[in-house]
């Protein structure tokens, strides 16, 4: 019973981890219809920022601090990236964040080195919460996931509760008429690009210093997120959300569980014939954990193909 | 693209071709199987991409499971039976057709970037899946294979095996040229113009999508059988999302708005690629800004920058624009050379064996570059890239206003104004 516990507590706060970067994609694409191919590296940016930071001024400054910068790079690539390609079409907007995303990595490398570069967590912090059975639950997870709570909160309540909020929230469904009103859209893209990677980067920065940090770890969350955001609805925060939470806990249960179809097969006498067929069948569940989310992903793209959430198809 | 492809320079470009194997020595020759590998590759992903406008992120499915297709194959009839050894990639073909129109039906239900990372799905799933099914994808070792003797051919040499990847890559392009003047191929580009329309005209547009994608990805899975008879082996790394990338980079790097522009892309990346990954290990750093660079400044790609210097020769003549085409030559030289520089020397500084003698000897020992020490503390050595960068992009606007001011002299309309601008202009 131990391990449900765990697997869920896992799960919930991969799922969380997950959300704090696919916030910000979701929120860019509403507003710009553009799926910014570049934004987990700007989750792979704040992690290698706080870790060179980390020995300067200390870990909770260097998160800070990171945070803003991969913020500031964010707001660099709309303004002098993609918006000199905006009239060539969005197809053309998501090749280019392709290649910035190509440019960010092969950075880091020459950088940092092919490798995984040793950040880690404070000692102060690397401490249990609390112990179930004869595991021990660390109190970082605990505080990764009050960070990203934190996060939903925030933006939530600026979303609905400002002006600032209501002018980005309409600049995403109509976007002439804001700028016919005499709101900068031009500016609130660039804040809302912004904003999104400095929380990619915060993401980044918190993660970062708990998984491991090296040059492909934005293409493996990267695509991760991608899947939340069509499975979510492009679009939506909310369905980003619920997204991240099914697929943190998805992965996370599935990666316990040493079963195969072949032994669901079995309770209706077709155990043997199963086994004998090999290949799909008698692969065990956690052996498929990595592709359950693609699998879901063409489930909700062929049933409800504007995702959970989403309205804008 | 409508521009006809003039018979008497496609058949010098084949006669060239076929020399290679005579003019070039035994690596570069491995090199070229690569490049014509990487060309048919490219044009079949811009079949879908460019032609049908579907951005297609997981090509590397279809090229992958052409060559699993063709390996079995190679394995099961060991080049005897029906299909010997040189009609293999027609199992790749066949293998990239059928889960091609599978993947097709399916992604080609939602358009634009739903689309794009549906295929990104597919084949991400596929490679995340390929290492657990060890009975099909052989696991990480991946499936080894012999290619056999026939036709009186051994296959044993790089020339044989050279000339076998050069006929199915001219017969496949040959057959996707064709595509492109049927009807079929035809109403693949209305897909891409004006879907709503075409659905209006009473045409099947799902239908039609599935079809540019399954041919498209029929072509992938020859290209990635042909890699499998090169190689002689198949591993599930070809599933790898790189495999996606690189095709995507090539094709626009090339330019997919017209037929060839692809293939030369991609020939002349893997080239690059073939040239530079032996001295540097940043070139994927290049390729990455060069395609930044095309995608921001030559949205048409380098065919689009050929075609636009055709355009200046034609209307200006030679004596105006030959000046113009040999400073932009040197200011994008300037500009390359003091980035190149830029990234050496960082890549170089910052490499691990460095590190740890610089902390040995606790001063910044020398760097070498371009066979001479660079001492890392001077001044001296960072006004190098800086000053190349400076006068590179002074060039370069002088160049861009240069052209602007040619622009206006021409037209007929305000003749004054635009002589006098272009004299302002011209230093």
């Amino acid at each position: 019973m131990d391990w449900i516990i765990f697997s869920l507590l896992n799960g919930v706060i991969h799922g969380l981890l997950l959300f704090m970067v696919s916030a910000g994609l979701t929120l860019i694409f509403g507003m710009m219809g553009v799926l910014n191919f570049a934004h987990a590296s700007f989750y792979m940016l704040g992690a290698y920022f706080a870790y060179t930071m980390q020995g300067i001024v200390g870990f909770a400054p260097a998160v800070v601090l990171a945070t803003l910068l991969a913020g500031a790079v964010g707001a660099v690539v709309e303004r002098w990236f993609l918006r000199r390609v905006h009239r060539y079409g969005h197809a053309h907007e998501l090749l280019l964040t392709f290649g910035l995303s190509f440019i960010i990595a092969e950075t880091i490398k020459l950088f940092f080195g092919n490798y995984p570069v040793d950040y880690r967590i404070p000692p102060a912090l690397d401490t249990a919460a609390f112990v179930i059975g004869s595991q021990q639950y660390p109190v970082y997870r605990l505080l990764m996931g009050g960070v990203a709570l934190a996060m939903f909160a925030a933006i939530y309540l600026l979303l609905t509760r400002t002006r600032v909020g209501i002018v980005v929230r309409s600049a995403i469904y109509k976007p002439r008429m804001v700028e016919a009103l005499g709101h900068n859209v031009q500016l609130v893209f660039m804040g809302v690009f912004g904003v999104g990677a400095a929380l990619a980067g915060l993401a980044g920065a918190i993660a970062g210093a708990f998984y491991t940090t090296n040059p492909n770890m934005a293409l493996e969350v990267g695509v991760m997120v991608f899947v939340v955001v069509v499975v979510g609805g492009l679009g939506s925060l909310g369905g980003a959300m619920l997204a991240s939470l099914l697929i943190g806990v998805l992965t996370s249960l599935a990666v316990g569980v040493d079963r195969s179809l072949a032994d669901a097969l079995a309770l209706v006498g077709a155990g043997e014939w199963a086994r004998s067929a090999g290949g799909l069948l008698t692969l065990k569940l956690s052996s498929l954990a990595a592709s359950l989310p693609f699998a879901l992903m063409l489930l909700v793209l062929l049933l409800r193909p504007s995702g959970l959430m989403g309205e804008k198809a | 693209m409508t521009m006809r492809t003039p018979l008497l320079p496609a058949l010098a470009a084949v006669a060239v071709l076929g020399a290679l194997p005579v003019l070039l020595p035994a690596g570069l020759l491995n090199a070229s199987i690569q490049a014509l590998i990487a060309a048919l590759f490219a044009c079949a992903y811009s079949l879908l991409a460019g032609r049908a406008g579907m951005l297609s992120f997981g090509h590397a499915a279809y090229f992958g499971v052409g060559a699993f297709a063709t390996v079995h194959a190679m394995n099961a009839l060991g080049g005897t039976g029906l299909l010997p050894t040189p009609l293999m990639p027609l199992v790749g073909a066949l293998g990239g057709l059928g889960f091609g129109l599978i993947a097709g039906w399916f992604a080609t239900q939602r358009s634009g970037t739903a689309f794009a990372m549906i295929t990104l799905a597919i084949a991400e799933l596929l490679h995340a899946l390929a290492p657990q099914l060890k009975g099909w994808f052989g696991g990480e070792s991946g499936i080894s294979t012999m290619r056999m003797p026939a036709w009186c051919l051994s296959f044993g040499s790089t020339t044989q095996v050279y000339y076998l990847t050069l006929a199915w890559v001219l017969v496949s392009l040959a057959l996707l040229y064709f595509h492109t003047r049927t009807p079929l191929g035809r109403l693949t580009l209305a897909l891409r113009e004006n879907e709503h329309r075409l659905r209006f005209l009473g045409y099947d547009v799902h239908g039609l999508g599935v079809s540019a994608f399954a041919v498209s990805s029929m072509f992938s899975g020859i290209a990635g059988g042909l890699q499998v008879l090169g190689n002689e082996s198949a591993n599930y790394v070809v599933f790898d999302a790189g495999v996606s990338a690189t095709v995507v980079l090539n094709s626009y790097i090339g330019g997919v708005g017209s037929f060839l522009g692809p293939a030369l892309g991609a020939a002349l990346m893997s080239f690059f690629g073939y040239a530079v990954s032996d001295t540097t290990p940043s070139w994927l750093l290049y390729q990455g800004v060069l395609f930044v660079l095309v995608m921001m400044f030559m949205p048409e790609g380098l065919t689009g920058l050929v075609t636009a210097t055709l355009r200046l020769l034609g209307r200006h003549g030679v004596m105006a624009v030959l000046p113009l085409a040999l400073s932009a030559v040197v200011a994008g030289l300037l500009l390359a050379g003091g980035s190149v520089f830029l990234v050496e020397m960082l890549q170089r500084l910052c490499s691990q064996d460095y590190r740890s003698l610089a902390r040995m000897s606790g001063t910044a020992p020398p760097v070498q570059l371009f066979g001479r020490a660079w001492s890392a503390a001077a001044v001296g050595t960072w006004i190098v890239p800086a000053g190349l960068l400076a006068a590179g992009a002074l060039m370069a606007g002088v160049v861009q206003r240069c052209r602007r001011g040619l622009a206006l002299a021409a037209s007929p309309e305000v003749p004054e104004r635009a002589a006098a601008l272009s004299e302002r202009a011209l230093p």
